[in-house]
């Protein structure tokens, strides 16, 4: 008999996951029952963390900002904190799913599905997210980029949940910019993205830039020599054209139904062009 | 008494639909939402093998599965266990080899989903594997791995050809001459509501299916000859569709359902396909290869057309046959060309099954004609307009495959009122003020599409009206509204000639057992033939209940003084009312009925001796026209086409509700868009590699601009009230229309469809030379 779990709080979700080892998490369950579906003869049983109130919300901490791990993307597209400090967040929320799928999936389940494709993912790359992991007897933060290890493969351990996000609360750029390549306007998934953060002084030099690239690799791309690249170097054409070729040894895109791996690297490449054209948007 | 004036059902007059209200609050019941007591659930064993011999079937797992009611096969099937509509070589059950992965091949019924889906995966078949053939060049070549080894034609299921004038021949004495090959993909139907019923066999031996048709008397033909049983005993009932789009023209469960009824007899049943199953085992529009040649004098005038083109109908006909027959005489389009060669296979194939689908035949061909008029209008200099203008066919014209158009043709009208648009006419400001990385473009296309089901097989309706005890008008709808708002249109039609308004009229499903054989929601025939019967039927009746009315008054000086009113009938010299329930009271049971049939005429001209192809619907006499512009936008980073603006301008007759004819439209529209941008159902070995719809991309609210749409009215004199058909004309035009103006955009034309991002990209590249960016 498989059962559904609706724990009103932590104490209660540890002593089940104790005593259901085989319980599957959740929280909104758009990507979790997506892939139930697929095996509809053994449905295991289920644990719902939507109902925990300390998994929720967004708060300020000192210099840092909390979003908990439930929070849903409907719910951080509206929230001030996240759109006065993270536009690229929003920027990466807002062509998430559709409606439905915004007011259903969480940031947690985002990140925990840990799918290259994923449209959180690059934004809180470029932004040095930290994750809160807890477990019944300990809470540890690790860098987002240490807990994804692959295509839907994280270091959580057993017993062990996704608490929240942790963000400097104001981070260093200017100019936040997310683009997703996808087959349609909404309800894809993304064949590239690319999520940019930068800082351009007065001239058009580029002082600062971060840049993490969805759907080219096992997880997001990034690229420190794209980066060294660019920094201290005009905002210009010129720039971009030398930098591009560095991309192709950050990425190792796959064919499938959807693009080729070569056109994934080519327009991997040809996004950063756009950022010629964001810049003069900005000013 | 109501306001007599407000709501009455007027033609012309733009109605909220009928059915809008019920569907919206989910009171109206699709056949998915029939279920019953003591329900029983029936599914299917699918093959999972595009080509094999069947060595042995484990079944004794299945059945004995608590739970399980019945495991069945081919052998349990008494009938012909075939079906189809044409050529009938498709079987319920696979019994001598399985012909692509979505062939049935065992039925398990059980006592819920559960029992069921165990039993299914308990089934073990063992597979003899054959070589598959899975392209249509290589099905076509001598040798050839043969599909239906009894098929005197090899691969073939249909082959035509049409020649007028002196045919290719003539290309030699073009001054230009264009050739281009076009491949378009396969469609998915993409519906709401799957395929699925629910049936009974009840204890008098009636066998009462309810399911989600288009074609609910033919289903019953079916049925009754692939299980063997007497067609009187069959019943079925088609309640408003959830989408069809021609993926419901034929048997999709009915068969299915009805074995499993026969045996559990007295306990309801219902199949409900996954939305996996419905992609593995629905039909699709077919995949096409088109050959063309065109060929025009310098003055721009065409002269001479050959076209080749070939359909993939997978491992049965289907409807494949008369699919290849549309798409062969509209291969021309609409205009005058003298020569024509139009030659059409439909090939067998062990890919998925084609079959009807909005357009039959249709968008294939005009994606290639309207594209080789660009191609030769900028070979002349001359515009996209102009060329269209200049040849465009007019009433009384021979159409390409040479049948004179006796009816009204307002392909000029609809261009005229197009290049009149803003969109036209301000098109190099527009395309001008692209931004950095975008390339804009405008593009036109020219459509038409016949009505009906051509010159052998009668296009019938039979209209059944009542006039209820009550004094409400009941109308017995013999063609099934799948969404395209016929009912609502049915109810308007006997509202404006009864003077009714919505409250004294009802609709009945179509229903075997009430309604009488009115043929298939298909062809964009619906409203035409089952209209124009309607029309007769109420007419009948208001004259009878009048002339009764009248014996009803002293001195009433006969059923002219009479009015017709909301629930009543007024005797205009006195100002008196008669309630209708009074009147129908009087009429006994059959005088309260009104049955007439109409008949819908045919084209005089036979331009092909070919009975085949008569028989597969070859010539149509009447056709709607559209002109169709798309404006898009070229992201050229990414290869990524949006629509900016669409508008199209359709010749359908005379509308009825103008409300339902702009939904018909701009559903087309949007199908269309998708069929031009991203819908693409792949299939490799004879495998679908986009199994479910988050592979296979249909277009969202968001891809779809806001759509324009305009009607040039022409009223086409035999139509009820004017009209011709609307339901398929509009999805003909937006793949050419969007190749054009990318085409336009580009400076390069794609000629493989969906125009996805990375084709566009890599034509934007192949263009520059490779290797330079943007
Ligand atoms: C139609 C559709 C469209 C979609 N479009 C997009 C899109 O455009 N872009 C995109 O990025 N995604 C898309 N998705 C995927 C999905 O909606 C998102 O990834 C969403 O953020 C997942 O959140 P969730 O809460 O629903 O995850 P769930 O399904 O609840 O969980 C996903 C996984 O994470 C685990 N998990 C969830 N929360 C926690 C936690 N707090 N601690 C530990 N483990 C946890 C679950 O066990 C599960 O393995 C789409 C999904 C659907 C069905």
């Amino acid at each position: 008999m498989s059962h559904v779990f609706l724990p009103p709080d932590l104490d209660r979700l540890w002593n089940i996951l104790e005593e259901n080892p085989g319980a599957l998490l959740y929280a909104g369950g758009t990507d979790l029952l997506v892939r139930l579906r697929q095996n509809p003869l053994k449905p295991p049983s289920l644990v719902c963390l939507e109902r925990i109130e300390e998994l929720h919300g967004v708060r300020e901490r000192g210099e840092e900002v909390f979003i908990g791990a439930c929070a849903t993307h409907t719910g951080l597209l509206a929230d001030a904190i996240i759109r006065d400090n993270f536009p690229v967040l929003v920027k990466g929320l807002a062509c998430l799913g559709s409606p439905p799928i915004r007011n259903m999936g969480t940031i947690g389940g985002n990140i925990c599905t840990a799918s290259p494709a994923g449209d959180a993912l690059p934004p809180l790359y470029t932004l040095d997210a930290g994750l809160e992991i807890r477990s019944r007897n300990s809470s540890r933060r690790m860098a987002l980029t240490d807990f994804i290890l692959g295509p839907g493969k994280t270091s959580l351990q057993q017993g062990e949940i996704l608490a929240g996000v942790w963000l400097n609360r104001h981070p260093p750029f200017a100019i936040h910019h997310f683009e997703k390549v996808g087959q349609r306007n909404a309800l894809a998934i993304s064949l590239v993205s690319l999520a940019a953060l930068l800082t351009v002084s007065a001239p058009g030099i580029i002082e600062r830039v971060r840049l993490a690239w969805g759907s080219v690799a096992p997880t997001v791309a990034t690229s420190a020599a794209v980066e060294a690249m660019l920094t201290g170097r005009p905002l210009s054409r010129e720039t971009m054209d030398s930098a591009i070729p560095l991309i192709g040894d950050a990425i190792s895109p796959i064919s499938d139904t959807r693009a080729t791996a070569r056109y994934r690297r080519t327009v991997a490449g040809n996004l950063l062009l756009r950022l010629i054209e964001v810049d003069r948007r900005c000013k | 008494m109501k306001n007599a004036k407000n709501g009455i059902l007027e033609i012309g007059k733009a109605t909220p639909r009928a059915d809008a209200r019920g569907k919206v609050t989910g009171a109206e019941k699709y056949a998915a939402d029939y279920y019953g007591d003591q329900l029983l659930w029936a599914g299917v064993k699918r093959a999972g093998i595009p080509h094999a011999r069947i060595k042995g079937m484990e079944l004794e797992g299945a059945r004995n599965h608590p739970g399980v009611l019945a495991v069945l096969t081919c052998r349990d099937v008494r009938g012909s266990n075939r079906q189809g509509v044409i050529r009938q070589d498709q079987p319920v059950l696979v019994d001598d080899k399985v012909r692509h992965c979505g062939d049935a091949v065992a039925l398990v019924v059980a006592e819920d989903r559960p029992a069921l889906a165990k039993a299914l995966d308990l089934i073990a078949v063992e597979y003899e594997p054959l070589p598959g053939v899975f392209d249509m060049e290589t099905a076509l070549k001598p040798g050839a791995v043969l599909v239906h080894e009894d098929n005197a034609e090899g691969n073939v299921l249909l082959k035509g050809e049409l020649k007028t004038g002196r045919g290719e021949a003539a290309l030699t004495e073009c001054d230009v001459e264009v050739t281009a090959f076009f491949e378009v993909p396969r469609q998915e139907h993409a519906y709401l509501e799957t395929e699925g019923g629910v049936a009974l066999l009840r204890e008098d031996g009636t066998l009462e299916i309810v399911v989600s048709t288009q074609t609910p008397f033919r289903d019953r033909a079916e049925v009754a000859k692939a299980l063997g049983l007497d067609l009187e005993k069959i019943r079925i009932l088609a309640p408003y569709c959830g989408g069809a789009f021609g993926g419901k023209d034929g048997i999709t469960v009915q068969t299915l359902l009805g074995l499993a009824a026969l045996h559990c007899p007295g306990r309801p049943i219902k199949m409900q396909w996954r939305r996996e199953e419905s992609f593995l085992a629905g039909v699709k529009r077919h995949h096409g290869r088109l050959h063309y040649r065109l060929g025009a004098k310098a003055d721009g005038t065409l002269h001479a057309l050959d076209a080749e083109i070939y359909y993939d109908t997978g491992p049965y006909d289907h409807l494949g046959g008369a699919v290849l027959a549309l798409g062969l005489e509209h291969a021309g389009g609409p205009y005058r060309i003298p020569h024509t060669r139009l030659r059409g296979w439909s090939v067998y194939t062990n890919n998925p099954l084609g079959g009807a689908f909005r357009g039959f035949g249709v968008p294939q061909v005009a994606a290639a004609m309207e594209q080789m008029m660009d191609m030769a209008a900028a070979r002349l200099g001359v515009s996209p307009l102009e060329m269209r203008l200049k040849n465009a066919v007019r009433r009384g014209d021979k159409n390409p495959v040479g049948v004179t158009l006796t009816s009204s043709t307002g392909v000029h009208e609809c261009l005229a009122l197009l290049a009149g648009q803003e969109l036209w006419q301000e098109r190099e400001t527009w395309k001008a003020a692209a931004r950095s990385f975008r390339l804009r473009g405008v593009g036109l296309a020219c459509v038409m599409h016949g009505m009906g089901y051509g010159p052998l097989v009668p296009d019938c309706g039979n209209a059944k009206i009542e006039i209820t005890e009550q004094g409400v008008f009941r109308i017995f709808s013999g063609v099934v509204d799948m969404g395209q708002g016929n009912a609502a249109t049915y109810l308007q039609i006997a509202g404006s000639i009864l003077n009714q308004d919505g409250d004294h009229l009802e609709l009945v499903q179509p229903d075997t057992g009430k309604a009488l054989p009115s043929g298939s929601a298909s062809a964009s025939r619906t409203t035409y033939t089952f209209g124009n019967a309607l029309i007769g039927a109420a007419l009948a009746l208001k004259e009878r209940i009048v002339r009764r009315a009248a014996a009803l008054v002293e001195n009433s000086g006969g059923g002219e003084d009479f009015t017709m009113a909301p629930g009543a009938l007024v005797h205009r010299p006195t100002g008196q009312l008669i309630p209708l329930p009074q009147v129908a009271r009087i009429l006994d049971e059959a005088e309260r009925i009104s049955v007439f049939t109409f008949q819908a005429p045919v084209a005089a001209e036979r331009p092909t001796a070919d009975q085949n192809l008569q028989l597969h619907g070859i010539p149509h006499r009447i056709f709607s026209y559209g002109a169709h512009l798309a404006c898009v936008e070229i992201d050229e980073l990414t290869g990524k086409v949006e629509v900016k603006h669409y508008c199209a301008v359709s010749d359908c007759g005379s509308i009825i509700n103008p409300q339902i004819v702009e939904q018909q439209i701009q559903g087309g529209i949007a199908q269309g868009l998708g069929y031009a941008l991203s819908e693409d159902f792949i299939v490799e070995n004879g495998r679908m590699a986009t199994p479910d719809l988050s592979a296979y991309i249909i277009p969202t609210a968001m891809d779809i601009p806001d759509l324009g749409t305009f009607a040039v009215e022409l009223p086409e004199e035999t139509g009820p009230f004017g009209l011709k058909g609307a339901g398929e004309i509009s999805m003909d035009g937006p793949l050419p229309a969007l190749a054009n103006a990318v085409a336009d955009a580009c400076g390069v034309r794609l000629f493989r469809y969906p125009l996805t991002a990375e084709r566009v990209l890599q034509a934007l590249a192949e263009k520059r030379g490779e290797g330079t960016g943007p």
